[in-house]
């Protein structure tokens, strides 16, 4: 079996398809994050609930990565642990679909494999049987089939595709000399070891170097970085404003220099079996490890559950106020411990008594487009495919990973809005009609894909208004790696807006840590961290 | 009633053209239908033996039946005509599409025969009565039986020089059968017929014009005649699947099978590689094997020399290709090769992905026959990284052998040496193989097995059941000259996929 050949075939059937009358537009919808319904928290429209309350031990305020972790963690302990989640779905941002050819990713699409300090994210994937053991050197061996296969990357660059990420054959010497600085400054960087001999990059960042050197990098753009270290290549600038815009959704004055160059320098792990690609990657994206969290965790996720406030009250119990979205009744749960796993602007409206002590974070809103395609539209798909100086960050092969070939999968695209006005940004998408989205898509992508609108079948796009927490410059903040987790003696705070960076291995290690720091007001022993 | 006659002493030049063509014209659907059988069934001598007799022997019937015709000869030599062109016209697509539907090719071969000898054995009896009061007799027999015999002439040296390499048998006999219709209408403005026959004469000419064009332009647009050209002999089947295109050739002496271009075998010398592959890896296995997984292979040749052992109880054997399997189980030419492997009862034939086999499979085997095209692509590719040999250690019993497929050490020497080192990172301990195969090169397999592995002193099958491989051949096979000797060379993981690389640039053909 040929792919291309094979692929070509059913092209031409497609045509073949596309000349009879008839072709159904493309059908899609909006779906996603419950805009209005959150915003009763922001304009205080909550009723003060009645009623008998709930009792549970713990309750978890949110279902993403977060608190998923903090409930994962409260698992050995047997308690009766309560998730409250707004939406009707798992995992926040690493949410999945299940519908169409292949499950495919809402939100992030792939974990780099962790470093051996990530001793959480390694736990999970040992227990997923990601992790198939370890080598002498204590590094993990991962299952191969889960490793991004090849090819990993292309790009279309000056109207063709190009393996891999930098079309090296295509760049002037200008382009090409710095983008070899940039990467040899790359590898010098991840080896460099701070005064205080930690790496000056590490994940989870808490164990990076405190060296002040390295800490002054949060305190300038990663743009002016650029401009000071004096890179000029259009390609190269290019490159390092997709590296921010993918993970941290940002233009590159929008992101510190410490934030950016950990992206660059932060990976560590280094084997023979991850020479080809360090990346892990599972059909439906992160979902994978948010489905690997919830089926460990033990405890009841109730959906539609919007928390309105935490009030302590007597006999060291905590009133966690909630309003049942579906009949709009105001509910009261009573427990012992409380980890709130939302953002900090959430966070800070369900318990102001803490709002001064947590962190100003700016986020990113993002759309992500689910296209469904019934065809191949390309003979020489790679997982990502990525589209030079295109408005969004291309799109990923949902069909990629799995052995049998198909001629259906699911495409999905990328699009952060990057730029300093976020409110204008994501007040924008939260009105803007389906139609709006989806041309806006199909126009993105049409310099590599003309025919989209023929070759796919349905689109349906998540609007994320607050998609990730923005490392912008002095994210950091005065005290670097000290992280907000106890709010008060029962409430615990976990979210990606504590370490300010929105990576699995952050928002897992805080809410492992938030379920760690609460086990003296429960009164049970956790044993050993898991950090 | 008087009979619509010819006027006397009237012979026009075109209806002696007539006659040529209609000679013509018969000898080509001959000289098709002979070519197709030769074609399909093989032992040309015969075939062609069987249809020019069987044919002369219906001509002698059809001018046998000629008497029987009285009323209205005009109209019925337009008939007959008509029916010649879309007898004759319509033979050669509708034998091939028998035969690739069915195994009642013999049968279909022989009632067409039939047909169109007894048709064109009318024609000239019948002509020759149209003519009878028109011109003398001895002088009308010298002129119709002359040019019946030029027709003969012109159509054997028309046809393979130029009608068969240029338009293949498709469209000669679809061409012939326009020309017969052409006859046909040109007849009816010759003879004077009724006004109303004429019509309803004309009406049918077009019609079967018609029928005859359409099949014309069909054919000429999915029987790519490039193909024939490309494929250095006559295509006997075709079939695309989702995956691939399948294509069986057949010259006289040769069955050669393609998978999107590519020669999977050669009737030739499939032997050599299909004993090579099976027989050196029962004999590894130190024990009678009792069960077998063969992935890939859908042809049936490898399981035909596996169940050469009578000890087999059991082959179950994957491939992605329903159209392979399919074809391999029920044309004429494949059973005659692979002695209907695929239809023995201790063969399950599973159409799936065989990663995917791998992955989901409990069962437990004893020999494991991968025969997977080259890594030509990374689809294919992944059917040759550690994870997949991970994967059919998993599935192989105690102290099981694999035998792997590992394209040419010759013309691909990293590859090979590429393949061997990954199954060893996959914990295999491996025993390489080649053999010289003169369709493909020198070819070359890995044996691979536990700790226990050696390569093989004896066949564990009488020779004498075999057609080339003999126990004292077996040294040889494991001996490796220096220039395809052992290179460094990477592992084939997943996540790079190496040899998808080495292997385009050393066969020097790139996919991308």
């Amino acid at each position: 079996m040929d792919r291309r050949a094979f692929l070509t075939t059913v092209a031409a059937g497609w045509m073949v398809d596309t000349i009879l009358p008839g072709k159904a537009p493309i059908a899609g919808r909006i779906i996603g994050a419950s805009h209005g319904v959150g915003h009763l928290v922001r304009d205080g429209g909550a009723p003060t609930p009645s009623g008998p309350p709930d009792r549970a031990d713990v309750v978890i305020v949110g279902a993403g990565i977060a608190g998923l972790s903090a409930a994962w963690r409260l698992a050995p302990a047997g308690l009766d642990v309560r998730v409250l989640e707004l939406e009707q779905f798992l995992g926040g941002t690493s949410t999945w679909g299940d519908d169409g050819a292949a499950p495919h990713p809402w939100g992030a699409h792939y974990l780099a494999a962790p470093n051996p300090e990530a001793r959480a994210a390694l736990r999970l994937l040992e227990q997923m049987g990601v992790v198939k053991g370890w080598d002498a050197a204590g590094r993990p061996r991962f299952d191969p089939r889960v490793l991004c296969h090849a090819p990993q990357e292309r790009i279309f660059y000056r109207g063709a595709w190009h393996p891999g990420l930098v079309p090296q054959d295509e760049l002037d010497a200008h382009d090409r000399a710095e983008m070899e600085r940039f990467s040899r400054f790359e590898d010098e960087l991840t080896e460099r070891v701070g005064a205080d001999g930690k790496p000056v990059f590490q994940i989870p960042l808490a164990f990076s170097s405190r060296d002040p050197d390295t800490l002054a990098l949060d305190r300038i753009s990663m743009r002016a970085w650029l401009d000071r270290e004096g890179y000029t290549s259009p390609f190269l600038r290019w490159y390092v404003r997709y590296a921010c815009l993918d993970d941290f959704g940002a233009e590159p004055e929008e992101v510190s220099a410490w934030a950016a160059l950990h992206y660059f320098a932060g990976r560590k792990l280094k084997t023979p079996e991850l020479d080809g690609s360090h990346f892990l990657v599972w059909p439906e994206g992160n979902g994978k490890l948010v489905q690997a969290l919830s089926e460990r965790a033990r405890a009841t996720v109730t959906h539609g559950a919007l928390v309105t406030g935490l009030v302590a009250i007597e006999g060291g119990r905590v009133e966690v106020r909630w309003l049942d979205v579906r009949d709009r009744a105001p509910r009261r749960t009573h427990a012992r411990a409380v980890v709130v796993a939302a953002p900090a602007f959430v966070t800070r409206r369900l318990f102001p008594s803490a709002a001064a002590r947590l962190p100003t974070r700016t986020s990113s809103p993002w759309i992500v487009a689910n296209m469904h395609v019934e065809r191949p539209i390309d003979p020489d798909m790679a997982w990502d495919s990525v589209l030079y100086d295109a408005a969004g960050l291309g799109y990923v092969d949902a069909r990629h990973q799995l052995t049998e070939l198909s001629a259906r999968t699911v495409l999905t695209y990328y699009r952060a809005y990057g730029g300093p006005d976020v409110v204008g940004a994501r007040k924008g998408l939260v009105v803007a009609p389906w139609e709006q989205i989806a041309n806006d898509v199909l126009r993105d992508l049409a310099p590599a894909h003309p025919e989209l609108r023929e070759q796919i079948t349905r689109m349906d796009v998540c609007v994320w208004g607050h998609a990730m927490p923005r490392p912008r410059p002095g994210f950091l903040g005065e005290q670097p790696f000290e992280p907000l987790v106890l709010l008060d003696e029962r409430v615990a705070w976990a979210h990606a807006d504590q370490p300010g960076m929105a990576l699995f291995e952050e928002s897992q290690a805080s809410g492992v840590r938030a379920a760690e720091a609460l086990a003296p007001a429960l009164g049970i022993a956790l044993g050993s961290t898991w950090l | 009633m008087p009979q619509p006659q010819l006027p006397r002493r009237w012979v026009h030049p075109a209806l002696l053209a007539m006659v040529a063509v209609i000679a013509t014209s018969g000898l080509v659907y001959e000289l098709v239908t002979g070519t197709l059988a030769s074609y399909v069934l093989g032992d040309s001598v015969t075939q062609f033996s069987l249809v020019i007799g069987l044919y002369l022997f219906a001509m002698g019937i059809g001018s046998y039946l000629s008497k029987f015709l009285e009323d209205r000869l005009l109209e019925r030599f337009v008939e007959i005509e008509l029916c010649l062109a879309l007898a004759g016209g319509l033979s050669a697509p509708l034998l091939f599409k028998v035969y690739t539907a069915a195994a009642a090719f013999r049968f279909a071969l022989y009632g067409v025969v039939v047909l169109v000898g007894t048709l064109v054995g009318l024609e000239i009896p019948l002509l020759i009565r149209l003519l009878q009061f028109s011109v003398d007799l001895k002088e009308l027999v010298a002129r119709v039986l002359t040019l019946d015999y030029v027709g003969a002439l012109i159509a054997s040296l028309l046809f393979p020089s130029l009608l068969l390499p240029k338009l293949g048998v498709h469209q000669t006999s679809l061409f012939f059968g326009l020309l017969n219709a052409a006859v046909a209408m040109l007849a009816t403005f010759l003879f004077p017929l009724d006004r109303a026959v004429t019509i309803r004469l004309r009406a049918q000419c077009l019609l079967i014009f018609g029928v005859l064009a359409a099949v014309f332009g069909f054919v000429t647009r999915f029987v790519d005649r490039a193909e024939t050209v490309y494929f250095g002999a006559p295509i006997l089947y075709t079939a695309q699947s989702p995956y691939q295109r399948v294509v069986i050739t057949r010259s006289p002496r040769t069955t050669r099978l393609f998978l999107n271009g590519n020669l999977q075998f050669s009737s030739d010398d499939e032997q050599r590689y299909h004993e090579v592959l099976v027989h050196p890896a029962v004999a590894a296995l130190g024990r009678d094997p009792r069960s077998v997984l063969v992935l890939g292979g859908g042809d049936g040749l490898a399981a035909r020399e596996l169940l050469r052992y009578p000890s087999i109880e059991r082959i179950v054997l994957i491939d992605l290709d329903a159209a392979v399997t399919d074809a391999f189980r029920t044309l004429p030419v494949a059973l005659e090769l692979n002695g209907g492997a695929l239809n023995d009862p201790r063969v399950t034939v599973r159409n799936e992905d065989a990663y995917k086999f791998l992955e989901d499979s409990r069962d437990s085997f004893d020999l494991a026959i991968v025969d997977f095209p080259d890594p030509s692509n990374y689809a294919v590719g992944k059917l040759y990284t550690d994870a997949f040999y991970h994967l059919l250690r998993e599935r192989l019993s105690f102290r099981g052998v694999a035998v792997v497929q590992a394209t040419s050490p010759q013309y691909a020497r990293e590859s090979f040496w590429t393949i061997v080192q990954t199954l060893e990172s996959a914990g295999w301990k491996t025993a390489p193989l080649h053999v010289y195969v003169p369709s493909f090169g020198d070819w070359g397999f890995v044996l691979a097995g536990g700790e226990e592995l050696a390569a093989p002193g004896a066949l564990r099958i009488e020779p004498t059941k075999l057609r080339w491989l003999e126990s004292s051949g077996l040294p040889e096979l494991f001996r490796f000259p220096r220039d395809i000797g052992r290179v460094e060379a990477p592992v084939n993981r997943l996540n790079d996929q190496k040899l998808v690389a080495t292997y385009a640039r050393e066969w020097g053909v790139f996919t991308r």
